[in-house]
């Protein structure tokens, strides 16, 4: 009778903290990432956290960035390839800092006052069809770009594709580096535009318009989807530009307002530790930063493999002089003049 | 009663500690504010040095300002700390032509910056940041209007510089107090050394030697052993002066009590009762006189060593004319002619304690009762001059030489006079109650002939 008693006050007891684990917290991921790029590494986070519910959210950089603007509640991670509009939401306060072991190690050079992580390492490529092999040498270089564009003009006219400064945020932060670095970028951007080129939102775009044969050379596209992209379709090359190669870092962040900041923090920090990077380097085309991880896609093997010429965009408050509306507005204005000048 | 209060040790510890203290907080404060200010230099050029390269940006295109913002001003905005960085480009008409303040610069501060560049420290969106504002005018094809920059940026910078400088001033402070107390203690050791060696020589004397002391001491110890030299000199003189006492003393008893004897042994071998009687007189007499004697030396003794009485304001008069009206009466003064010169109106008064002052009037009349041949004039006399009050005896006696003036009140000196029955102790009493009273004793030989002894008490500041 006693025993029964006991059983049943045991059971009472324990009820309420079944209930709890039956409750997962969730977690709201809004990313400007492709989700079946990076499945692999979802699915290894929700098997090491199985009481948070993860939501994760593919949209384009543009819309995550409002979302993690104005929309309420906030989203609890933020993930975005537009970094300098990443750096202004983190510069404006909309972060909050990560402490952790992981966060602690991370290269100094890929964080921004702890709030803000650079956790992939995509290379920024042109991306030709074989058709263009058969009339002239491949392009290696811009200045090679330049050449063929301009010495074949005829052929390549309307076969041109590259990113819309205007449209992608990522292919407007990508060209203002082009600018910085040299100004025999406008020369291309003048090229390009005297072969009418098409100005695309994003990288899938261009690599369907590749494989259609729409388009037969495409200039600064995001090297991760360009080399999976390429191991089932054939008749896409890759190069990696032999004289200099941007590399563009996807950017995270635990916002400000997280409805669920340890959720959040545990994503972020699962984002950045080993396990989380060896995913990256060997079930995604992501790159990992770490240059302890080993796989086939780390950016240790791609420095050994095109050597020291990576550029990555840096993680630091230069950044923001990409989104200050006026030399938004000036870029642009010289993007538009420069593109129409070699127009007859 | 000696209670131990602290140790010198410990005062001074205490006193330093009290002066670190006090010291260690105006520096530590001072400190402080400076490390902030230091802090805020630093990082103030910064903010400077990025409102100039934007400043080197701008054009004028179309009536407007046209900005490519210089990557390199957000870096040095930002600097090696990660601030977060905020600047505004305002046209004049205050609009934000660019930036991200979201208009959070006032016209007042607009306002201030016309008159030179600005720094300031404000709450934006709750967090504290420093912003830097100053005026450009820039030359452009159509338009002249001036342009104002604003940057800004957080404050971990200055706060971990601040705090690096602090902390290092606090470490160097504390290094300096624990040196100084180091030192200190070995002061206090070195100082308190001759004191020690005080300690030390006053240990080692025998308990009788009064010597004054021979030791190598510092300034500050000298008083001290001036103060115990004055003390040793003041006991040898006590010494002296009770082993003289003593001796005089029954030097004075030994020779009435040998006439006793004498006259007691001659009596005793006569078989006379006529010299019985004879001798039993003489006995009785010099019993008298020796009884006066030992109670002579009984009152100067009682008053040398009687403390401080009370005193009461006395009247000096009444009790100069009470004491000899009542010595006029005695066998004594019938062969002399005892008078009064004519007093002042009125009371005199002084402090002082009646019984003495009569027996001081009365030592003076038996004084010169016994020193002077019958017949002599004895006056008394009481004046008062500002300030003072004299009491004075007059006689015309035979006077006394003028090297033995000075000597007359030390016990037992009769003046070089052997011829009479007095004890010698008279003047010393009087001279004792003449002390008691902060009064002085002036003997000398008076105009003429005789002998003057004036007693001047200070007079009570107001008589009524």
């Amino acid at each position: 009778m006693l025993h029964r008693w006991l059983c049943c006050l045991l059971l009472a007891c324990l009820m309420p903290l079944a209930a709890l684990a039956q409750a997962r917290t969730p977690l709201v991921v809004e990313a400007a990432l492709d989700r079946q790029v990076i499945a692999p590494l979802l699915a290894a986070f929700e098997r090491a956290y199985p009481d948070i519910a993860l939501h994760y959210h593919d949209r384009s950089t543009l819309e995550v960035d409002r979302r993690a603007r104005e929309v309420r509640p906030a989203p609890d991670v933020v993930i975005s390839s537009a970094m300098p509009w990443q750096l202004a939401r983190v510069n404006e306060g909309l972060a909050q800092p990560l402490v952790s072991p992981a966060a602690r190690r991370w290269p100094q050079w890929a964080k921004w006052r702890n709030e803000v992580f650079g956790f992939t390492f995509e290379p920024i490529v042109t991306v030709y069809r074989l058709d263009l092999v058969r009339h002239m040498i491949p392009p290696t270089t811009h200045a090679d770009l330049h050449t063929i564009l301009t010495t074949h003009q005829d052929l390549l006219r309307g076969r041109v594709t590259t990113y819309s400064p205007g449209r992608s945020g990522v292919g407007y932060t990508l060209f203002q580096q082009d600018a910085r670095y040299s100004p025999r970028f406008w020369d291309l951007v003048a090229a390009m535009g005297a072969a009418e080129v098409s100005l695309e939102d994003n990288t899938q775009a261009m690599l369907d318009g590749l494989t259609e044969g729409k388009y037969w050379v495409g200039y600064n596209l995001l090297g991760s989807y360009a080399m999976h992209w390429a191991q089932t379709h054939p008749e896409v090359i890759v190069q990696v530009p032999q004289d200099y190669a941007l590399v563009m870092m996807r950017m995270a962040f635990v916002h400000r307002d997280a409805p669920h900041p340890m959720a959040a923090k545990a994503f972020v920090d699962f984002l950045l530790s080993v396990e989380g990077q060896r995913i990256l380097a060997g079930s995604t085309p992501l790159f990992s930063v770490l240059p302890e991880v080993i796989g086939p896609y780390t950016a240790q093997r791609l420095r050994d493999q095109v050597g020291e010429r990576l550029y990555p965009i840096p993680i630091n408050a230069s950044l923001l002089a990409f989104v200050d509306p006026l030399r938004r507005d000036a870029f642009m204005a010289r993007w538009n003049r420069e593109i129409r000048i070699l127009e007859p | 009663m000696i209670v131990v209060d602290g140790t010198l040790k410990r005062r001074l510890g205490a006193w330093l500690l009290a002066t670190v203290g006090v010291l260690g907080a105006f520096l530590l404060v001072e400190a402080y504010t400076s490390a902030q200010r230091a802090a805020d230099r630093a990082y103030d050029s910064q903010l400077e040095a990025a409102g100039l390269t934007i400043a080197e940006a701008i054009q004028w295109q179309d009536s407007r300002p046209v900005v490519e913002m210089p990557a390199a001003a957000f870096q040095i905005l930002a600097t090696d700390q990660q601030e977060r960085v905020f600047y505004a480009i305002l046209d004049t008409t205050g609009r934000e032509v660019t930036g991200n303040l979201d208009g959070a610069v006032t016209p007042a501060w607009q306002h201030a910056a016309k008159a030179g560049p600005v720094w300031m420290t404000v709450q934006h969106h709750g967090t504290p940041i420093r912003l830097h504002g100053r005026e450009l005018t820039s030359a452009g094809w159509e338009s002249l209007d001036p342009v104002q920059i604003w940057v800004g940026h957080t404050l971990s910078g200055r706060e971990a510089l601040a705090g690096d400088l602090f902390v290092r001033t606090l470490t160097r402070f504390l290094a300096m107090v624990l040196v100084a107390g180091l030192l200190m203690l070995l002061a206090i050791r070195t100082a308190l050394g001759p004191v020690r060696r005080l300690r030390q020589l006053l240990r080692q004397r025998d308990a009788d030697d009064v010597r004054p002391l021979h030791a190598h001491v510092p300034g500050e110890l000298y008083d001290m052993a001036e103060t115990l030299n004055a003390l040793f000199a003041r006991q040898r003189e006590g010494r002296d002066a009770l082993l003289r006492f003593t001796a005089d003393a029954s030097h004075q008893l030994k020779t009435p009590l040998a006439g006793l004897q004498s006259t007691s042994e001659l009596a005793l071998q006569s078989e006379q009762p006529d010299e019985w009687r004879h001798a039993l007189e003489t006995v009785h007499d010099s019993a008298a006189r020796t009884s006066r004697l030992a109670g002579q030396l009984l009152s100067l003794a009682r008053l040398r060593h009687a403390s401080e009485g009370g005193r009461d304001t006395v009247d000096l008069a009444a009790v100069l004319r009470d004491t000899l009206m009542e010595w006029a009466e005695r066998d004594a003064a019938q062969h002399h002619d005892l008078g009064l010169a004519p007093l002042p109106e009125g009371p005199v008064y002084i402090q002082g304690e009646p019984w003495s002052l009569q027996e001081m009037i009365g030592n003076l009349i038996d004084n010169a009762l016994r020193y002077t041949p019958p017949g002599s004039v004895i006056t008394l006399g009481l004046e008062r001059q500002p300030g003072t009050v004299t009491l004075s005896i007059e006689d015309d006696g035979p006077g006394v030489s003028d090297d033995l003036l000075g000597r007359l009140h030390q016990p037992f000196e009769r003046g070089g006079r052997q011829d009479t029955q007095g004890s010698g102790l008279g003047l010393a009493i009087v001279d004792s109650i003449a002390r008691r009273h902060d009064a002085r004793l002036d003997v000398h030989n008076a105009p003429g002939h005789g002998l003057r002894i004036d007693i001047r008490f200070p007079a009570l500041p107001k008589e009524t």
